[in-house]
């Protein structure tokens, strides 16, 4: 199960990493490493969906995806930050984290076990 | 046309969600395309679809549908848990975003 998490982290990571190089990129060789990235993140992204609810883990995927483009925004392109931006981020924060319980919880592996049964 | 663009790119990206599915449990060939091509063709639609709409608004809309699209595809057609926090949880990841994305 642990596992499981760490290939979301990691599809989650590269997701913006090559969201990114997408702001930044310049040159023809930038795109072959955004290109890299994209691979290896949706690699990752399909790692995570062998154990885990594909819904669960996509949606997650695009949470964090939000979050990180909205942080890029504020500290790294001197986007504003403002509360109506805290708000909806800590929202979306305990989705992820309300996720990573339901999936921990005993209904859940009730239902996984009777359905490798 | 910019909404148009926007729903095509959304159903696409439902698609790509399913050939992930698909994909992750067997890794065949139909499988990848499916996964890859949904994902990619979305991403395309939806690149066109801001020469008509602002990027902000056309965003808010199709990650609202796809991950909406996403999770109800996988409870009705493969059986994902309905439990309460589950669902709570989806909806507040999708209020987050589309807020985010909304005053981006």
């Amino acid at each position: 199960m642990q596992k499981d998490w760490i290939y979301v982290g990691l599809t989650s990571l590269f997701e913006l990493f090559w969201i990114f190089g997408f702001n930044v990129a310049s040159t023809w060789w930038h795109w072959i490493i955004i290109v890299s990235l994209i691979a290896l993140d949706f690699h990752f992204l399909s790692k995570a969906c062998e154990n885990l609810p594909t819904g669960t883990v996509y949606a997650i995927f695009a949470g964090i995806g939000t979050i990180g483009t909205t942080l890029m925004d504020i500290f790294i392109f001197d986007g504003e930050f403002n509360a109506i931006k805290a708000i909806f981020m800590f929202i979306l924060v305990l989705g992820v984290i309300g996720l990573k319980l339901a999936d921990n919880s005993p209904t859940d592996k009730d239902t996984k076990k009777g359905a490798e049964a | 046309m910019g909404w148009l663009l926007v729903l095509l790119a959304s159903i696409a990206e439902i698609v790509g969600v399913v050939g992930l599915r698909f994909y992750s449990q067997k890794k065949t060939v139909r499988d990848f395309l499916l996964y890859v091509g949904g994902f990619g063709l979305s991403f395309a639609l939806l690149y066109a679809s801001f020469n008509y709409l602002q990027l902000s608004i056309a965003y808010v809309v199709w990650i609202g549908i796809g991950t909406v699209g996403a999770v109800v595809v996988n409870i009705i057609f493969f059986g994902e848990s309905k439990n309460f926090t589950r669902i709570i949880s989806i909806i507040a990841i999708i209020i987050g975003v589309a807020g985010l994305k909304a005053v981006a």
